[in-house]
């Protein structure tokens, strides 16, 4: 059931960010629904589970990106993972820790994608990908994720993963 | 019938002085009419007093009918007005976007018989997943012949090239993208270069001769050595021209001619070197605007 669940949402997050989520561009800047849902399944069902949608999110992010690079698949999972052990001592989420969250995990991952390309294609600037790309993006990505978490919030209160206790 | 005899001798009296009285008013001349005139005028204006406040009681009463009263079904019938109008304006967008698509869909199929290549029409459905690369997902894949390297174009110039196809989506790396490349040709210099888009989502042609006399506002077209693209296909227009110093090359910005925020339906050149009937150059393309301002005339 659970596995089904997650394809399910494998294969609704991605048409939403290819199709959906350049209406609400701002500036020809769209949130990372994938890095989102994946930072969110970290914090709320720890990093086992973030980091194998986060493979398959990212996977399919870059199926349908021009890149030739496989960033995405790279990323993701690595982003899940960082959510994933950022719950493990977390007892009660509030909404800087998330804030934070968010917005560190997106601009780690957008850093990594900028120096990625840098690397293999032609350089750019990284003031000009900062102030264009990375810092908006971050922010909105944080906007997003608690939006995201206040309607799951309402849903079902956050309750610390498994791994959190098990130190205790 | 009044008999004066009914009445007592004083009163009589008085009758007959005020008959006489009235008489000789109305005998009077006109001039000779004046104190009664006035004293008239004082009575008027006592009178017009009450007058003019029934007046407005009267109109008060007539708007009051006629606002609330007498309009209880105007309510009624203002809402099914407003329901109409809404339905019609809903149809006139429509019906707007009805013309404008079947204004692009009509250019598309123009381009298409003027292109002497085979070409496949496809629709945009949506864009790159993340924000580090300019790229439009199709709804044609390999299935409908498609294959990576092919380019992709439009009424208004080529917009780029397929990097990747599926069965039934490929994806569409911009000629804005700094990863893609396609040989150019400055129109009216004949010079070549290799054009690849910019971190402003402009383009650049590069490798120009030093010596080139291009100016700004030339024309670029695709020289159709290499790549996806026929020969003479409209990319831009040239808005800067770079010389650094001790560089070999010239290298000039490009504006492009296609609005690529606003690509909806698009041309794949399936094979660029199929058809021996090459295009007259430069290719008979002209931009949005100037044939939008053809049809306004």
């Amino acid at each position: 059931m659970k596995v089904v669940a997650y394809v399910t949402l494998v294969l609704a997050v991605i048409p939403i960010q290819i199709v959906l989520l350049d209406r609400i561009s701002i500036a020809g800047i769209r949130p990372d629904l994938a890095l989102v849902v994946v930072c969110l399944i970290g914090l709320y069902r720890g990093e086992v589970e973030a980091v194998f949608t986060g493979l398959a999110l990212g996977f399919a992010q870059d199926l349908f990106s021009g890149g030739a690079l496989w960033g995405n698949l790279c990323l993701k999972p690595i982003l899940g993972l960082l959510a994933g052990l950022a719950s493990r001592n977390l007892v009660n989420l509030t909404w800087a820790f998330a804030l934070v969250l968010l917005l560190g995990l997106s601009l780690l991952s957008s850093t990594v994608m900028y120096l990625l390309k840098s690397f293999t294609g032609p350089g750019a600037n990284f003031f000009l990908a900062a102030r264009g790309i990375i810092l908006p993006q971050a922010c909105y990505d944080a906007a997003l994720g608690l939006a995201a978490l206040k309607f799951i919030r309402l849903r079902k209160p956050f309750r610390a993963p498994l791994t959190a206790l098990t130190y205790e | 019938m009044i008999s004066l005899q009914s009445i007592a001798g004083g009163k009589r009296a008085v009758l007959l002085f005020l008959a006489l009285l009235l008489t000789a008013l109305l005998l009077l001349p006109e001039s000779r009419q004046e104190p009664l005139l006035a004293l008239g005028r004082h009575m008027a204006d006592a009178v017009s007093v009450p007058l003019r406040a029934l007046e407005w009681s009267a109109q008060g009463f007539d708007g009051l009918w006629a606002r609330y009263v007498a309009l209880q079904h105007v309510r009624d019938e203002n809402f099914t007005l407003r329901q109409e109008l809404a339905r019609l304006r809903q149809e006139n967008a429509r019906m707007r976007e009805t013309a404008v698509a079947s204004t692009r869909l009509r250019d598309l199929l123009e381009l298409q018989e003027r292109l002497p290549y085979p070409t496949v029409s496809a629709q945009v459905v949506g864009r790159d997943p993340s924000n580090w690369y300019r790229s439009i997902v199709i709804n044609k894949g390999t299935q409908d012949g498609l294959a990576v390297d092919m380019g992709v174009v439009t009424p208004s110039g080529i917009i780029g090239r397929i990097v990747k196809a599926y069965d039934r989506f490929a994806i569409v790396l911009l000629i804005i993208d700094p990863n893609n490349a396609v040989t150019g040709l400055v129109q009216r210099t004949r010079d070549e270069g290799i054009v690849e888009g910019t971190e402003k989502g402009l383009a650049r042609i590069k490798y120009l001769p030093l010596l080139s006399t291009v100016k700004v506002g030339d024309q670029v077209v695709t020289s159709g050595l290499a790549g996806g693209f026929p020969r003479g296909l409209p990319i831009g227009t040239i808005t800067k021209i770079e010389r650094r110093e001790a560089e070999l090359f010239l290298s000039a910005e490009i504006a492009p001619d296609a609005d690529f925020a606003k690509i909806e339906e698009l041309l794949v050149v399936t094979s660029p070197r199929e058809s021996t009937q090459l295009p007259p150059m430069p290719f008979p393309l002209q931009p949005p605007a100037k044939r939008d301002a053809g049809d306004q005339r």
